[in-house]
């Protein structure tokens, strides 16, 4: 990805829309008795467009800022998402994207990834009180909604960053007729 | 990473600080229009999952309804009752209730936090609006949790179901007293431990705050406010571990307007 300053105000953009839609909308609203997180299948969107340094940026700041708004201790988010974000960027990297169903199978076990990294962490800050085995199925509910929702939110990124895309690039200029006689 | 690892040893435990504040003053407009917008959207979300448990919750309630008949029935007994030997001690029916030298203060939840290990919402009332750290917040249904942190314009409300929640409660009719803990990551189910093992509690008793006050320390709760209901009563249980399991009136997963408590004296 090429990170010029129209497509940094675009990410900075996509973030904060991003964490406004999970803490007003997908954080209070509930499906089979849970709420989908979509913040790390945004990260992993990002990550696997920009590669993994985009990934661990966005992923840092989209923590801080939701760390900030909930005034939740600082970091801990953002070390989960960072994480989230440079597997997503690393797989970018290493891999090639042949399937339409990467993106959302990454969003969903990246998900996963994020959850248990969240559990960790309280666990390592340390937990007050009983743990629900619930909390299982809230984890693996999650992942399965980031499933459905990293999907939509790959393709619209994609979409939205589309001139900054190395290999976008490449696939139009590929696409312009020849012409012959000049 | 190491930056987070940084940030982490610093601020963990600070119940806010000046970063936080100012990303919370300039965003809480953002939230609280984004909120309003995203409302019906939300409502047609929650319709579906609600319909959904609609079928389970109707049978519920039935049996409920027709405990609560006779409850009502035995309530305006003892209100009578009440009534007649107030007259007869001469006490004022204000002062008595400790929740009375609170001031209601109005609010709406304008965010949520993600994860369950973090059930905290942020609510659009702030300092400005008289509200302060540790005042009780009530939903139409019951308690809900205390505030974390109060900027100028934003609260943070840590809920019931938060792994740091701690309230002091009591078994009425009955009188059983114990502290009320989260089963973290269940809302449905909160925890009365420490009961006195002697006194005996069963399913459907109603658990309020039971608000104490001993040598200058005070509970943050007044007392009786409703908190729950007990679900989960065994004999073996409560001997073993000396705890029921309750269900907390209020729905902590779908919370919308709610009231802070402000001044008023604590216990």
């Amino acid at each position: 990805m090429i990170v010029t300053p129209k497509i940094l105000v675009r990410i900075v953009a996509i973030a904060i829309l991003g964490v406004l839609l999970q803490l007003c909308f997908f954080s209070r609203v509930t499906l089979f008795h849970t709420s989908p997180d979509m913040l790390p299948a945004l990260v992993v969107s990002l990550g696997l467009l920009g590669g993994s340094m985009t990934g661990a940026v966005s992923g840092f700041s989209i923590g801080l800022l939701i760390d900030c708004l909930l005034v939740e201790p600082l970091g801990a988010s953002s070390l989960v998402l960072l994480s989230t974000g440079y597997l997503a960027g690393l797989f970018r990297e290493r891999f090639e994207i042949h399937s339409s169903l990467v993106p959302p199978l990454l969003c969903m076990g990246l998900t996963l990834f994020a959850e248990l990294g969240f559990a960790l962490v309280q666990v390592l800050l340390g937990v007050d009180a009983p743990v629900s085995p619930m909390i299982v199925r809230d984890i693996l509910l999650k992942s399965i909604f980031a499933f459905f929702i990293g999907w939509p939110i790959y393709l619209g990124i994609r979409r939205l960053l589309r001139p900054a895309l190395v290999e976008e690039t490449k696939v139009r200029r590929r696409k312009q007729p020849t012409v012959l006689g000049t | 990473m190491i930056g987070s690892f940084v940030l982490l040893s610093i601020t963990y435990g600070q119940s806010s600080n000046g970063l936080q504040n100012g990303v919370s003053t300039i965003f809480a407009p953002l939230q609280e229009g984004a909120d309003r917008a995203l409302k019906p959207a939300r409502d047609l979300v929650n319709w579906f999952d609600e319909t959904y448990d609609a079928k389970g919750e109707n049978s519920r309630l039935k049996s409920e309804l027709a405990k609560a008949r006779t409850q009502a029935v035995a309530g305006q007994v003892a209100l009578q009752e009440n009534a007649q030997l107030r007259k007869l001690v001469e006490l004022d029916n204000g002062p008595a209730l400790a929740a009375s030298a609170y001031k209601e203060v109005t609010g709406r939840v304008i965010s949520r936090s993600p994860t369950p290990w973090h059930s905290t919402v942020v609510i659009n009332l702030g300092s400005n609006d008289g509200v302060k750290v540790d005042d009780p917040v009530l939903s139409g249904a019951g308690l809900v949790g205390r505030v974390a942190s109060a900027q100028a314009s934003t609260s943070q409300v840590t809920l019931l179901t938060d792994h740091t929640s701690a309230v002091a409660a009591k078994v009425v009719p009955g009188g059983a007293q114990g502290v009320i803990k989260p089963d973290v990551g269940n809302p449905e189910d909160l925890i009365l431990d420490f009961l006195d093992a002697s006194k005996n509690v069963h399913v459907g008793q109603d658990v309020a705050t039971s608000g104490w006050a001993v040598q200058g320390f005070s509970s943050l709760f007044p007392p009786n406010l409703p908190v729950g209901e007990v679900t989960e009563a065994s004999i073996v249980e409560q001997e073993a571990s000396q705890q029921v399991h309750l269900r907390p009136y209020a729905d902590l997963r779908n919370l919308d307007i709610l009231q802070v408590l402000t001044g008023g004296s604590r216990g």
